[in-house]
């Protein structure tokens, strides 16, 4: 049976009076691919933000990896982020005047020391081999969000987090980006969390769980 | 562009990183330079003449008058000093610190001037002498060299019975330049004629001045001296130039000897002349001491006042260079980035501009100094070789004292925040 990657208990955010997330219990084995549905302001970004250690809970337990996020400081959730997370973001946010190559190993450089070979590699796995020396405007959304991955996985992470990472996508290049996250998960053995509106993409997913108004309110388990 | 294939692939980020951050925003970049460059030019200028300043002010400040005077001890001497040490005073350690010095001999005589009479001091001195010492250059010595303050309607005295009367004086005997004036010492008779009247607002006004060749047969006292006054420049006075010379080690001693306090030179003029006793003049002394010390101040408050304005000019160029770059940051921070990851990164593109902005800097301070070296004291400067590094560190220090705001303001970013949608 597989180890538990992340725990909650409590789990709880607020924004002044504004409960985003109301007490959350929540527990996700490792390995897992779960999907997190919403409508807006439901509450499923400020979880991602939360397990991804960019945020900070306003009470409850949260550990990830057996270890409790909110004994860690500003820069040891940032040692955390570059350690054992890759983040997915739905505007890719890659920086602009890097190329592909060195938009990777950006992430390679807060990790440790960029080593080219490895992501020449990570992005040949993602299928952009030709377009190394592409920078960001040279390339198509799909393509942009392929980089997005490779720059994800290029540290090893053990937990993978994508927020809305098909949103900007069209039919054919969120197949491709979702056939890949499938394909890289068996490799790598990671866990994904993904948030999103779309409910093909969710199914995609081991486990999809709906969030309401910051509360839990159902859950789905993939059969067969 | 690509890097060159052989740049290691950690500078090959952070290379790019930095060159395009100088790319991108030239107009930012090129302010910050400006900043620094200017802080750096400044402090430069000013620290470079401030030596200068100090030495040439104290030059200036000897116009003043003497400020140290030598008299006779009084336990030896019998009550003179001998005129034949004079030359020695040329010749001590601090020789090319004594600007001037001039001998004096006083003695009452009694002046008649037709139907006027009355009883004053006679005052035998060097006018403008030509001082002839074995080994050293010739000089000029006399009042006209330590009192240039001296307002003389007419000349100075050119043979032995030739005399400059005080203004209050002359005006007592009715005595203008070119009248004769009869003098009386002890029986002895001498006729002068009046050839200046000088005023100086202090006691010179009251005394009667001749040769001191005459003064000194007049009175019977041949190679003797009453005072001498020196004229010297030298260093304001601290903590350490205030100790009792008696009291110090022998190593302290040394250092103070070497040191151009007025005391020290003072001490060193005293040496030469047998029986006497020199005293620094406090006022003068302590005068031109505070004066050097304020304008070493003021010269240094400026140089940090300039600093301090290109910081702040630094500071908020980053700023608004800051605010630009937040998504980039967040960016940063959302992929691991660390408070210390992140100061590399803009410290370094601050200080690789600093490295730039000091050595130009540098250059331009470095003529500045030039300037204004031969703008106020009409002569050239020659900047110490120190003055580079203390540019760059200048350059360095305008850099850090302004990235701290930006940097405090690169870490509030919240990756969620920024990036979100």
């Amino acid at each position: 049976m597989a180890s538990t990657i992340i725990e909650t208990a409590g789990l709880t955010r607020s924004y002044g009076d504004i409960c985003a997330l109301k007490p959350l219990e929540l527990s996700v084995p490792e390995g897992e691919w779960l999907s997190v549905m919403g409508h807006s302001g439901s509450g499923k970004s400020t979880l991602l933000n939360l397990v991804g250690g960019l945020d900070r809970p306003t009470a409850g337990v949260l550990k990830v990896g057996g270890e409790d996020l909110l004994g860690r400081d500003e820069d040891g959730l940032a040692r955390f982020r570059r350690e054992f997370v890759g983040i997915i973001f739905q505007q890719h946010h890659l920086v602009p005047y890097l190329t592909a190559l060195e938009n990777v190993m950006l992430a390679q450089y807060f990790h440790s020391v960029p080593d080219e070979a490895e992501a020449r590699f990570a992005l040949e796995r993602v299928g952009l081999g030709h377009r190394l020396k592409n920078r960001p405007g040279e390339l198509s959304g799909g393509e942009q969000q392929r980089v997005c991955i490779a720059r994800a996985i290029i540290n090893s992470p053990k937990l993978l987090l994508g927020d809305e990472p098909t949103g900007n996508l069209d039919h054919k290049s969120t197949t491709m980006v979702l056939e890949l996250l499938r394909e890289l998960r068996a490799e790598e053995r990671f866990t994904i969390i993904m948030v999103t509106h779309n409910q093909e993409v969710a199914a995609w997913g081991d486990r999809t769980i709906y969030l309401d108004d910051g509360v839990l309110v159902r859950e789905e388990r993939k059969t067969g | 562009m690509s890097l060159p294939y052989y740049v290691p692939g950690e500078l090959s980020v952070l290379l790019r990183i930095l060159k395009n951050s100088f790319l991108k925003r030239p107009r930012s970049i090129f302010l910050v330079f400006l900043s620094i460059t200017m802080g750096a030019a400044v402090a430069t200028s000013f620290l470079g003449i401030a030596g200068e300043i100090s030495h040439k002010m104290a030059l200036e400040l000897r116009s003043y008058g003497a400020n140290i005077l030598l008299e006779p001890s009084a336990l030896e001497g019998g009550g003179f000093l001998r005129e034949e040490d004079l030359p020695k005073v040329k010749t001590v350690f601090w020789k090319y610190n004594i600007t001037g010095f001039t001998p004096y001999l006083f003695g009452l005589a009694d002046f008649t001037v037709g139907a006027k009479h009355e009883r004053g001091v006679m005052t035998g001195t060097w006018f403008y002498k030509q001082l002839e010492v074995a080994g050293e250059e010739p000089s000029f010595q006399g009042v006209k060299v330590i009192a240039p303050w001296w307002e003389l309607q007419g000349g100075m005295p050119q043979d032995a019975d030739e005399a400059v009367v005080g203004a209050a004086l002359a005006r007592r005997l009715g005595l203008s330049v070119g009248s004769r004036v009869e003098s009386a010492v002890k029986g002895e008779r001498k006729s002068f004629r009046v050839v200046g009247i000088v005023t100086t607002g202090g006691y010179e006004e009251e005394q009667f001045f001749a040769p001191l060749v005459t003064v000194q047969s007049l009175l019977g006292k041949q190679g003797k001296l009453s005072r001498v006054l020196v004229s010297a420049v030298t260093v304001p006075m601290d903590d350490f130039g205030r100790k009792d010379p008696a009291r110090m080690s022998k190593d302290e001693y040394e250092k103070w000897y070497c040191t151009a306090y007025v005391t020290s030179v003072a001490k060193n003029v005293e040496e030469v002349m047998a029986g006497s006793r020199a005293k620094p003049i406090w006022q003068i002394a302590s005068a031109e001491g505070a004066l050097l010390k304020k304008l070493n101040s003021v010269v240094l408050l400026l140089t940090f006042l300039a600093l301090g304005a290109s910081a702040i000019a630094v500071s908020t160029s980053l700023m608004a260079s800051m605010a630009e770059r937040s998504p980039e940051i967040a960016l940063m921070k959302a992929i691991g980035a660390d408070r210390l990851q992140i100061t590399a990164i803009f410290l370094g593109e601050t200080l690789i501009i600093s490295v730039a902005g000091g050595i130009v800097g540098y250059l331009l301070g470095d003529q500045l100094a030039g300037l204004i070296s031969h703008t106020v004291f009409n002569s050239a400067i020659k900047s110490p070789l120190w003055l580079f590094p203390t540019a760059l560190i200048s350059a360095f220090l305008v850099a850090i004292a302004g990235s701290v705001a930006p940097l405090r303001r690169a870490f509030l970013i919240e990756p969620v925040r920024v990036l979100k949608g």
